[in-house]
């Protein structure tokens, strides 16, 4: 590969690699809102949560997979427990009220972490076994992004498995397009909820374990990711998964290649997408809830 | 005495406090004052589509911050303007802003509505932030000449004296809020209320709703550039993070909130209540997020219909104690 | 020590002896700050101020306190404070026929632009602050300069850096600016470039894009156009603030074959750049401003920070410590730091009290000694003494500030970082490093003023028949 070759691959790359983390956020926030009809605002919040998790379970145990199994984990716990005492009892009173107290939850997060670690930035190494960079043909590219895409498309692939293949899945999907329905079946569609929305935080929670040995771990972390991922939800049609994905994957492109060629527009271009994709398609490309 | 007389001296009362505020309070409360004018009509704009008209819009900002841009603008390319032109120019601003999406977004509503309002909110944003010669980028707008009100050959009031500026505000503030209390009242604002509560009824009946979304929308986006031109000229300043940012949609989506979403006047008490807790917390705390974030959850969490909610709550339960059987209805 | 860096050394002296050591201005100052006459430090707790009140000298720190930027407001506080602090205990300054304590005062702006107007009035009509010290970022200092214009306060810009502060359009004769500022932080990499590292040739700027990163690009542009014409400018590119993903970025300049980054980014955009680049193999140097931050270097370790070239407003030629007072004062901090503050004071970041809160620090201590020797605290008085006058810092370094435009002269300092066991070139007492795990300071030349003179907006009335030393 030439040298300028090389470039253009190494970009396509990191747009993968930045799509994928960006649809491991998305992913969670779209499941949320198909089901319950909430636009999670401190979705972002409970990434963030999830890197300071890790800084502590990696100062506690020095190992990055111990972290990257906990931290989602943790930070999916307090999820739930937001849904269970804050978000079922105020679901009566309708969406806009949800999406308020997400607001108040994502500002209690971020006094939360100011209080626990400082508002300096935290330090989180990539683990010794990704570091480096793979040479391969002309390309010189870091092995840890290249383990991000990989960790990404096997959490879609889980994702997808349980969600095709599964009884519970089948549910999930089931009370995603129709949750009265489902719960008229006689299905705990409480208990559904509490389990979707668990999962969606862990799924934030994987990025942000993903995210941090690149991206610096401070308490506006949330704020820098938050916009992005509902620029893709919304992109994407709201309460679709392929939408997000597809549409991560393309914003992830359009920076790369945005910065490489019109480095000018590269940051009005992912907000002139979704503005040109929702005049077309108000409910997004794959929406159709409303 | 009747009912009537003690409105009027209510009001009278009202009005002589209005008059009298900024040599009672001094200038820095003069300011407060000011500033929460600014974001109750900003809030009411925002409640006429939400709470009128059954549409949520999380862009209202670009709205707010057509408004300022325009009057910033205006004022520093246009020597010499006037002041009232000054704040026309920033409501036409607005305007012309709705009347170009007005055509896409009254076809529809619910969810689409709010997430194209981010979306081309975003877009305003991020293009307020990248058209640096035009708009100062980050920086913004700021520094241009505040011009005197005045008649010629009458009168001619200096605008920078803060006890000045808030008569100024406040007649203007106060107008657009009882222009728009006012439609609410008319045949009109019923149709208004018909489009939010059954759409194909109103259409049944021979209104036409695009339109009649239509017309709401512009009073809203327009009585917003208001808010922000008014705003552009107290702070001498119109920036991106100031005026357009997500957060600057989100303010009035809170004050309604709070406040009480299904009440005209319920943004208006949000906006009070909001300001005397930021006095406070920027007084006596740094944990600023924590109490915010606490308030909006204890809000939802224990009195979800807003203050003005939890007032009628309590008064019908009062009612429904002490009054007799069958008083309990609404007084006519 | 290996070959290049004994040639640098000849260099530099070489370029000392052209453009005279910069020391020569210190006898000049009107005034000095006179480390042996610093209080017993001992009992300072940035955790628990001393504060008085009553009748004080009022300084309102306008600063974010909250918010993720809430670390500024923490790192300005300690610095103003530790001034204060000092001068208290010393009996407080004689004002207007009588002595007064300081009052340090915090502001909290949020970051927001209304949030910065109301504070600040606050501070003014309620408070009755005496000055108003600020603050991070450019387009608030605006807004705290328009009230202390409005109200007649004096207000210090201390580290907003923008040159537009105090153009015509927005200077006030009531604001001074006692930092250094963007164009001449520019030029002085051009001119460290061109006129005596000498070696590499290609530029590429990567800014963040907003005033404050096109002002600095500007300044570092006409710097080697002035000073380096034979470098090459290979590229620039300007991301806008709060950047996630620097890899495209630094991908295209990694394949235009430049050999420096010159770069204004503050963290997180710095941190997150340094360390992106260091993952995607790019050891390229960055010339900056804001890459000395500890945390951050430890984060990529002494490779990754090793040749990184630094300009600083606080920083001295050859070794740090030159003089015992020097040596005692930086104990007394350095002592504190480690046996007595808690969190958040007792991270790395305030280990030396050097770097930047060496600078707010002194700076401080120079609004003092103008309150001090104007005897008052009336704004027209301070105005009268703070106008040509000249300062001496703990450092040896002299600020002078410039009457027409209310801007400081001085000379300013590029330092380039080198692993620990070179460092004791600059951290000249022991244990001769500033950090173990991380490349630091090492070989720190001095640009004179003259090179590297305030910006001087010459549509200002004030400034229409001035040269730009402010004659």
């Amino acid at each position: 590969m030439d040298p300028t070759t090389a470039m253009y691959v190494a970009q396509g790359l990191h747009g993968l690699a930045y799509g994928m983390l960006l649809f491991l956020v998305a992913s969670g926030l779209t499941m949320v809102f198909g089901m319950m009809g909430i636009l999670n605002i401190a979705h972002a919040s409970f990434f963030m949560l999830a890197a300071y998790f890790s800084y502590q379970v990696l100062a506690f145990t020095g190992s990055f997979w111990l972290a990257l199994l906990l931290a989602p984990v943790a930070a999916a716990l307090v999820g739930v427990l937001c849904e269970r005492f804050l978000l079922r009892r105020t679901h009566a009173f309708g969406h806009l009220g949800e999406l308020i107290l997400t607001v108040g939850i994502s500002l209690v997060i971020l006094e939360g972490v100011k209080v626990f670690w400082g508002t300096e930035s935290l330090p989180i190494h990539v683990p010794p076994l990704l570091e480096g960079r793979l040479a391969l043909g002309g390309l010189d590219y870091p092995i840890y992004r290249l383990f991000v895409i990989g960790l990404a498309l096997v959490v879609l692939g889980v994702l997808a498995a349980v969600l095709y293949t599964t009884r519970l899945g089948m549910v999930v999907r089931a009370a995603v397009s129709d949750a009265g329905m489902v719960n008229a079946l006689g299905i705990n569609v409480p208990l559904l909820f509490m389990f979707v929305f668990g999962m969606g935080t862990w799924l934030a929670g994987v990025a942000g374990v993903a995210i941090a040995p690149i991206l610096t771990v401070f308490p506006g972390l949330a704020d820098q990711m938050g916009m992005d991922a509902f620029v893709v939800v919304v992109t994407g049609g709201l309460g679709s998964l392929w939408g997000a994905f597809l549409v991560s994957l393309i914003l992830g492109e359009l920076n790369s290649y945005g910065v490489q060629f019109v480095s000018q527009l590269a940051p009005v271009l992912m907000f002139l997408f979704m503005a040109i994709v929702l005049a077309i398609k108000p409910m997004g490309l794959f929406g159709e809830r409303e | 005495m009747t009912r009537r007389a003690v409105r009027w001296l209510a009001g009278v009362a009202a009005l002589a406090v209005l008059l009298a505020y900024p040599s009672l309070f001094g200038i820095y409360f003069t300011n407060s004052f000011v500033t929460f004018g600014i974001f109750a009509l900003y809030a009411v704009s925002f409640n006429l589509l939400l709470g009128f008209t059954g549409l949520l819009s999380f862009g209202h900002a670009m709205f707010f911050g057509a408004g300022g841009y325009g009057t910033a603008l205006a004022l520093t390319h246009l020597k010499g303007l006037p002041l009232l032109p000054a704040l026309a120019l920033g409501v036409a601003a607005a305007l012309a802003l709705g009347v170009l999406l007005a055509p896409l977004m009254v076809r529809i509503s619910g969810t689409a509505f709010a997430m194209l309002h981010l979306a081309f909110g975003q877009l305003m944003y991020v293009l307020a932030l990248k058209l640096r010669t035009i708009t100062g980028g980050e920086d913004g707008i700021g520094g241009f000449p505040i011009p005197p009100f005045s008649v010629p050959g009458v009168l001619s009031v200096d605008m920078k004296t803060p006890a000045n500026f808030y008569y100024f505000a406040v007649a203007v503030l106060g107008f657009s809020v009882f222009a728009l209390w006012f439609v609410t009242k008319t045949p009109f604002g019923c149709v208004m209320v018909g489009v939010r509560d059954n759409p194909n009824r109103v259409a049944y009946l021979g209104f036409r709703v695009p339109h009649t979304k239509a017309v709401v929308y512009l009073l809203a986006a327009g009585s917003a550039g208001v808010a922000g031109s008014v705003f552009a000229m107290f702070q001498n300043l119109v920036s991106a993070d100031g005026a357009l940012h997500v957060f600057v949609s989100f303010a009035p989506v809170q004050l309604t909130m709070i406040g009480g979403v299904g009440s005209f006047f319920g943004p208006i008490l949000g906006s009070a209540i909001f300001g005397v807790i930021s006095e406070l917390t920027s007084r006596y705390t740094e944990r600023v997020e924590l109490v915010s974030g606490a308030i909006l959850i204890l809000v939802i969490m224990y009195a979800p219909l807003g203050v003005i909610g939890m007032w009628h709550a309590a008064r019908a339960r009062a009612r429904a104690r002490f009054a007799p059987r069958g008083a309990a209805e609404p007084a006519r | 020590m290996n070959l290049p860096r004994q040639a640098l050394t000849l260099v530099v002296l070489a370029s000392l002896l052209l453009f005279g050591v910069a020391d020569a201005q210190a006898a000049q100052a009107k005034a000095a700050f006179d480390p042996d006459k610093m209080a017993d430090m001992s009992d300072f707790d940035p955790n628990k101020p001393v504060i008085p009140t009553g009748d004080t000298i009022k300084i309102a720190v306008v600063a974010s306190f909250s918010g993720p930027a809430a670390v500024v407001g923490q790192i300005y506080f300690i610095s103003v404070q530790w001034a204060a602090h000092d001068i208290n205990k010393r009996g407080g300054i004689m004002v207007d026929g009588k002595r007064k304590l300081v009052e340090v005062i915090k502001a909290n702006h949020a970051s927001q632009p209304a949030e910065t107007k109301k504070v600040a009035e606050r501070m003014v009509l309620q408070e009755k602050v005496n000055v108003l010290w600020g603050t991070d970022g450019s387009h608030l200092m605006k807004i705290i300069n328009q009230v202390a214009d409005k109200y007649k306060v004096i207000a210090q810009s201390a580290s907003a850096l923008s040159d537009e502060l105090y153009d015509t359009t927005n200077f006030s004769r009531y604001s001074f600016m006692s930092s250094f500022s963007t164009e001449q932080i520019g030029r002085a990499i051009g001119f460290y470039y061109g006129k005596i590292r000498k070696k590499e040739k290609k530029f590429y700027i990567l800014g963040q894009d907003y005033l404050f990163g096109h002002s600095l690009a500007d300044g570092f542009k006409k710097g080697l156009k002035e000073y380096y014409p034979e470098a090459t400018l290979l590229g620039e590119d300007y991301h806008p603030l709060f950047m996630k993903d620097f890899a495209p970025y630094l991908q295209k300049i990694k394949a235009s074959g430049a050999e420096v980054i010159f770069t204004g980014d503050w963290i997180p955009d710095a941190e997150n750049l340094l360390v992106q680049a260091r993952q995607m193999g790019i050891k390229l140097p960055f010339a900056n401003l804001f890459l000395d931050e500890p945390n951050m270097l430890h984060r990529v370790g002494v490779d990754g920070t090793t040749g990184l070239v630094h300009v600083s407003q606080y920083g001295a030629e050859g070794g740090a410590f030159k003089t015992p007072g020097q040596i005692k004062a930086y104990k007394a901090w350095n002592t504190l730091w480690k046996t007595k503050w808690g969190p958040p004071y007792n991270t790395r970041l305030y280990e030396h009290g050097t770097g930047n809160i060496g600078s707010y620090i002194q700076q401080t201590y120079w609004l003092l000694s103008v309150i001090e020797r104007a005897g008052s605290t009336d704004p027209e008085k301070i105005i009268k003494v703070w106008e040509n006058d000249s300062y001496q810092l703990l450092n040896g370094k002299v600020l002078t500030m410039r009457s027409c435009d209310h801007k400081a002269i001085q000379d300013l300092h590029v330092e380039e970082y080198v692993p620990p066991a070179k460092q004791r070139e600059s951290f000249n007492i022991p244990p001769y490093f500033w950090y173990e795990g991380t490349s630091s300071v090492g070989p720190s030349v001095a640009i004179p003023a003259r090179y590297v003179l305030p910006k001087m907006d010459k549509s200002l009335a004030r400034c229409k028949d001035k040269s730009e030393a402010g004659e």
